[in-house]
Parts: structure tokens; sequence; C-alpha cells
């Protein structure tokens, strides 16, 4: 990194504007969030290749992937030494780590083995590149370990000023106030898979003590479909084998001068063999046909992806069926198959969700759900009015709706357990979960019941219940159930997610309540 | 006549005459004024004044909490949250006594971001030189010994605790469970730890907080009610333009007056009720001096 590039400038520019993106993934007062926020998903070639193939249909929120894709037909794989943040900070901290020699196991074809089945996988309907996508990778190891870490030291270090000098902690209030409003989590969320996530980070670092760009050149399934991709364009490097009388390229190039010719798949076109070139031969050129490199796979290789992208797709399906009962999806989500094929678990929902009510999932959609958005209403609830989800989602996993339709998307239905609700078991009253309820209707209500106390006392109750036409399942009721451990209202799982009618979620609609509605204002005709 | 038999006399008629002097003192009762009309700052104002204007509760220097309701994630004309003008003019009129900080908070229930936004307080505010809307920390809770009936000890918000002035500015409305919200239970606004836990016993523990903890002034916006499905509504149709502020030192006489407006007698409200059987305030209309204005 001593040398200022186009390419090195260029790096860190795209560098700073992931974090910057990442920051602005944030509710900030507005009810729309910056388009661009996941801008890096959306030209992302294998999100793109892998959300299309498993959709089997045009992705227009994609065409930016599709463009990038077609761009490396001509320059390669320029997005890993040009763009990629990953690849940024492997270059910004491999200078430091010193290194022993390739790992044998991965110099072959092993990168082939990894891309194939996914997409194979892809292909059959299960969307899994996002696991090993670099873009996610890092993503995903911000948002559910470094950035939660990081506001947790600040916080903790801010609380315990002001257990140390107290209210005089307000002087730097303002100086606090510009850290929290911009760099900041605004909620303090632990994650399931935090550790993974870190762990798979950290393991991408640890490669460098093998050799440089170990994992872009070795692992990476974007830059091998990008490499792939470069094989059929006419970008050329002059010449491509070292010159007998030099061979300074073996040391400048990051990646791709293991052996005597340069490795095109693996060439990330920094341009240090050109820049650095001491007698200045080394040009990159558009020219006719390129030296056989040899095939690209050997049909061992592909008959292997074939079956291993097959095993992806169907042996990973199992689900518990205790687990799905609360396998609830973030709001417009519909239909899990449907769904499982464009999640390309980035980590986007669950950034940006306000309430942290989605978290990544473990095992409860299967193995093939691994890091897919789950809302657990006990720890967060969907925010009525909020819609930024749907907003960050780069392929339309979570469908961008506005929000009077997003309130009425049906998330799951919730029920009472009568064994545990204080007001049927311990016959007192409570109705948390009616006050907090935002439909405008009141998805539950609840009626008055004279009751003998277990005290003996003869009291009026108010007992809830749920009225299934109006509930959208937000999970707010589960959330702020009083009662410790597992709340006496849950939201369920329902196959039928059809949006509730329009007149129950309009806001500004006439608000009459149903005909049926059995419930009574006791205010009507009240007033002055 | 003798000078004993006077005495006598005197001494008698005073055990006849105690109603009537009783009354007297009733007559003095508390004072709440009620203003009324379109220009909501206006009538904030005219109902401040009417109470000897804040001047009487705001010295110079002092630092003021005023306490709106943002506890849900609604726009004002859903007369769940405070009128935003209501609010900045109780502001403007501490700012004008002297007052040398004001700040306004509350423990939303929906995202607190969310909530300070949509209520429009968060930007009526915005640039106001020596005032702070400020989000709760949960490291400024204190144990406060109640004493109560029902809560023996609570977490109430440090800078609520620590004001020089605190002043509750409620919105009334419908709750599912207490009838009505108003002055009283906007003060579980301060409250920490786990606020459903006293919704068994809520007109208790509400007596027991208020008992300990008492606003300087109440002044409730009635510009907007909202009469069903709260406290957070969210249909238009549930909602009553009033144009009406309330305002009072007592606390449950602000509250037992607010009632009316929904065609409710004081009693009817358990909150109201138990905290003027436990002597936190009048709420029989006819020992306080309404004044409207």
């Amino acid at each position: 990194m001593k040398k200022v590039t186009s390419a090195r400038i260029s790096q860190l520019l795209f560098l700073a504007l992931f974090l910057v993106l990442f920051l602005m993934t944030e509710y900030r007062g507005s009810d729309r969030i910056v388009a661009a926020v996941n801008g890096f998903f959306r030209a992302n070639p294998l999100t793109a290749a892998s959300t299309m193939l498993a959709a089997r249909e045009y992705q227009p929120l994609l065409l930016p992937g599709l463009l990038v894709l077609v761009a490396a037909v001509f320059l390669g794989r320029f997005f890993c030494g040009w763009i990629c943040p990953l690849g940024t900070i492997l270059d910004l901290v491999t200078g430091r780590i010193r290194k022993v020699g390739a790992i044998r196991a991965l110099t072959g074809r092993a990168k082939y083995w990894l891309l194939l089945p996914l997409l194979i996988a892809s292909l059959l309907g299960v969307n899994l590149a996002g696991l090993l996508d670099p873009i996610a990778l890092l993503l995903r190891a911000l948002t559910f370990f470094f950035h939660p870490l990081f506001g947790d030291t600040v916080r903790g270090g801010w609380r315990s000023l002001y257990g140390l000098i107290g209210e005089r902690r307000d002087l730097f209030d303002p100086g606090y106030r510009l850290l929290r409003d911009y760099l900041l989590p605004f909620r303090e969320t632990l994650y399931p898979l935090a550790f993974l996530s870190a762990l798979l980070f950290v393991l991408i670092l640890f490669l460098e003590r093998y050799e440089r760009r170990a994992w872009c050149r070795r692992l990476c399934p974007l830059g091998t479909l990008l490499g792939l991709v470069s094989r059929l364009g006419p970008l050329r490097r002059i010449p491509a084998k070292l010159c007998a009388d030099c061979q300074a390229c073996r040391e400048h190039c990051p990646t791709s001068f293991d052996r005597d010719l340069l490795q095109m798949e693996e060439c990330i076109l920094c341009l240090e063999c050109s820049l650095r070139c001491p007698s200045q031969r080394v040009r990159f050129r558009f020219a006719g046909p390129r030296p056989q490199v040899g095939t690209v796979m050997e049909r061992r290789v592909f008959l292997g992806g074939l079956v291993g992208g097959v095993v992806l797709a169907r042996g990973l399906r199992f689900r518990e069926p205790a687990a799905e009962a609360k396998l609830l999806r973030p709001p417009g989500v519909r239909d899990e198959d449907e769904f499982l094929k464009k999640c390309v678990r980035c980590g986007e929902c669950m950034k940006v969700c306000l309430r942290s009510a989605l978290y990544p999932a473990f095992f409860q959609a299967g193995a093939q759900g691994l890091y897919t958005p789950l809302l657990v209403p006990r720890l967060g609830y969907c925010e009525y009015n909020c819609t930024l989800c749907g907003q960050v989602c780069p392929t339309g996993a979570i469908p961008d709706l506005g929000k009077e339709e997003k309130q009425r998307q049906v998330i799951g239905k919730a029920v009472f357990d009568k064994n545990h609700c204080l007001p049927f078991a311990k016959r007192i009253d409570c109705i948390v979960c009616e006050e907090h309820c935002p439909i405008p209707g009141k998805a539950i209500r609840s009626e008055r019941v004279e009751l003998t106390g277990f005290d003996g006392v003869k009291r009026v109750v108010q007992q809830p219940y749920v009225v299934d036409e109006l509930c959208n399942g937000c999970g707010i009721c589960e959330n702020v159930c009083p009662l410790e451990g597992k709340a006496a209202i849950e939201v369920f799982r329902v196959k039928d997610r059809t949006p509730l009618k329009a007149s129950s979620g309009g806001a500004s609609s006439s608000g009459a309540p149903p005909v049926s509605d059995p419930y009574v204002d006791p205010y009507a005709g009240g007033g002055s | 006549m003798e000078r004993r038999q006077f005495i006598k006399i005197l001494g008698m008629s005073s055990l006849f005459l105690h109603g009537w002097l009783r009354n007297l003192f009733a007559a003095q009762g508390p004072m709440v004024a009620v203003a009324q009309g379109t220009d909501h700052a206006g009538i904030t104002r005219k109902a401040l004044a009417a109470l000897g204007g804040m001047q009487q509760f705001v010295k110079p220097g002092q630092t003021v909490v005023v306490k709106p309701n943002i506890g849900w994630d609604r726009t004002p004309e859903y007369a769940a949250t405070t009128n935003p003008t209501v609010v900045k003019t109780v502001v403007e009129e501490c700012l004008k006594a002297g007052a040398k900080r004001v700040k306004v908070f509350d423990r939303t229930c929906n995202d607190p971001r969310r909530c300070y936004a949509s209520s429009g307080i968060e930007s009526a505010l915005r640039g106001m030189k020596g005032v702070e809307v400020k989000h709760l920390e949960e490291e400024r809770f204190k144990k406060v010994a109640l004493n109560g009936k029902v809560l023996k000890e609570w977490e109430l918000y440090g800078e609520a605790l620590s004001a020089d002035v605190y002043i509750n500015v409620p919105v009334a409305k419908h709750h599912g469970l207490s009838r009505l919200t108003l002055g009283m239970k906007n003060v579980m606004g301060i409250m920490g730890g786990s606020r459903g836990a006293i919704h068994k016993n809520i007109d208790q523990a509400l007596a027991d907080v208020n008992a300990s903890f008492r606003p300087h002034l109440t002044l409730i916006d009635a510009t907007r009610i909202l009469t069903a499905h709260g406290p957070q509504g969210g249909n238009l149709a549930d909602v009553k333009v009033l144009n009406r502020v309330i305002a009072s030192t007592d606390i449950v006489a602000a509250d037992a007056y607010a009632t009316t407006l929904f065609g409710l007698k004081p009693a009817d409200i358990a909150v109201t009720r138990t905290a003027y059987q436990r002597g936190l305030g009048e709420m029989n209309l006819d020992k306080m001096r309404i004044v409207r204005v």
C-alpha cells in the first residue's frame, strides 16, 4: 500500500462508501431511506446470477449486477482489485502478516467446487450464494458483531461515566450525541450467529498467512464467477509469461503469478506489474487470442458441482415442525419457497430493523435457511409505520411496499395462552397487549367479565381476545406481554398470508368498525 | 349575656356552622382554568395566564421538565400524542419566565425515534435555545421509595426528579383499561422498569406514584381528544376536536374536569377516584374554581 495508484484510490473510496452506506442503513427520522444503501448488493454479479437463476426471471433491481458481469467480460476481475471492500481490507492488513506459502488443497480447482454447487443449487430453487458472498460476509460480520461491539463499548463507557460524575456528564453530551447519531447502532442488539459471522471474517483474514489475497483467488465465489466470465473476453496481458531476464512480476503481483504464466482468472487488474515493470514492458491490451491456459474445469469438477448442487438444494430441506411454527418472516413475505429463492442473506434487513425484530435464522428454517431473517417477537416487533426492511432488500425478497400496504401484510396471527394470560389464569386485569395493538380498530379487544377472584372477591375483569381478521402478526403484543419468559400471547406462522382488507388498515378511512363488531365503544355519543 | 354563656354559644354554633365553614374554604378550592379556541397557542397562554402566568411556577435560572405524551408513533391529528403547538407554547412561556433550560422527553411505547418525529414535537422545538428534546437514557433511572399501597419502590427518571419545575402536559384520550389517560397516567412516562406489570392494579399503583411525585403544573391538551381505541387510536373517526386546554396545579382536579369532556363523571375513572380518596386532590367539580377563559 505504499505507492498511490488509481486502483488504490478507487479501493479506498469504495471502502469508505461501503462503510458510509453501512452507517446510513439506519432510521434517521425519515420514512424513506436512501436507495443506495444496498448498492453493493445490487451491483453484485453473484447476487444477480444466483437470484435470477433461482427465481428464473429477470430481476430489474439487480440490473447493475448484470452490468458488472458484462463489464467483467472486457475488464476481467476489476471488481476485485478496484471495488470489493473485503479485498481492500485484505490489502490493508496483508502487509503485516508473514506468508508461509499456499495451502495445497486450495490451489487446484477448489473454487469451482464451491461456485458450481452454489449456482446449481440456485437453479434448483435454493439460493445459498449469499453464505459465501464476500460483500455479504463482510456486511454480516459488521452488522452482527463489530458494530454492536463498538456500540456496546462506547455506550458502556458513556454509562460508566454517568456512574462516575453523574449529571456533570451533560457537559460532554453534544459530543456524545454526534457519535450516537452518526456512528453507533441506535439499539444495542445481540445477534445469534454473531460469533460465526466474526469467525468467518477472521478466517478470511487468517488465510492471508498463506499467501496474499488467498480468499480472493482460491475460494471467493464472486471472484471465481468474474474470472470465469473474463475468459471469454479479449483483455490480455502482454507479455503473458514472466520475462526470462527479470521476473519482478512474481514479487509485485498479489494474485496470479505463482506460476510462470499469468492466471487471468485470478488477475485482479491492480496493474502493479505494469506500473512497476523496470523496463516498462508490461501492457494490458484488448487483443487477439490468448495463450492456452487449460480447460476451465475437468469433467470431474463439473459433475461434482452438479451433485453438490443437488445435495445442497434437496438435502438441506429438513425443518423441525416446532421451530417452523414460529418461523415468522418479515412483512410482505407470503411464500416461503419464493422467499428462499430470492433472499441473499445479506443482513441488510436485520441491520435496518428499527425495533430489532429481525434475527438471522440458525436452523429454525432448516439448514438451507441459515442466515435468512426471522422475526422474533419476544425480542422485538414489527413497527406498524415502518417500511425499511423492504426498502433495503436488494433482491425484493422482502417487497418494498408503501406504508398502508405493508400494514396489511400478514406476518402471522396472535394466539392467547389462557393458562398463562393474567385475566384468565389469575383473574386480574392486564390487557397491555390490547393497549399496544397498533391496528386502528384493535385486533386485540377485551370483554368485561364478572368473576370471583381467587381471593373470593367479586370483580370485573377485562379478558382479551384476538380478532383474526384484523391481526397482522406484528408481534408487539407478544413483545410487551408483562409475563416473564414466555409471553401469554404469541404470534404463530400461518400458511395463508393474504393481506388484510384495506378498510381495517387504512388510517384515513371512515373507520367504522365491521358490522359484526362485538366491541361496544363505551364512549360512543359521549363528549361535551 | 355573660361572657361564659357567649363562649358556650359560640362553641355550640361552630358545630352547626361546621359545614358552612368547610364550604367557605371549598369555594377557595383548586383552580382549574379551561381555555377554548382554535388558536391553540393562544388558549394555552390564556389558561396559563388564568393561573397567574408561568412566572408563578418558573423562576429565572431554573431547569424545567415539560413532559408531554409522546408515547406512540402517531401524527398529532390522531390525538394519541400531545399537540405540538401546546407543547411549544408551554416551552416558550417557560423560557419567557426565565427558565435556564427546558427538557422535553417521554418514555415511549413505540420506537422513540419514530414517536419523537411523528408527534411533531421534535420538529416544533428544533432550534430553540435552551431547549433539549431528549431520548431517555437507562442509567438515569433512580430507585425511589414510594412506600405506597402496591408499589413499595420504583425506578423514576432522574432528570424529572432533579428538575426545579415539572410540568405535566398530557393529551386527553381513551384507554382500554383505565378508561381514560389523563394527567396522572401521563406521569407513567417517567417510570422505568416493566410498566406493564402495574396494570393489574393500575389505579392504586398510579396513586402511589402520584403521591410521591407531584407535578407543579398539569396542563391537559384537549384540543383533540381520542374517544375510542386508545391509547393509540389511529382512526380519525375516533377523534373529536374540542379546541380546549385545561390547566391546574391540582392534577386530580384537572383530570376530573377533563373526564367530563368524554361525557363521564370523575368518579367513573378509578384512577381519579382512588387518588381523590387518598387525598391527592379534588375531584368534586362543585368544589373547584373552574375559570373559563
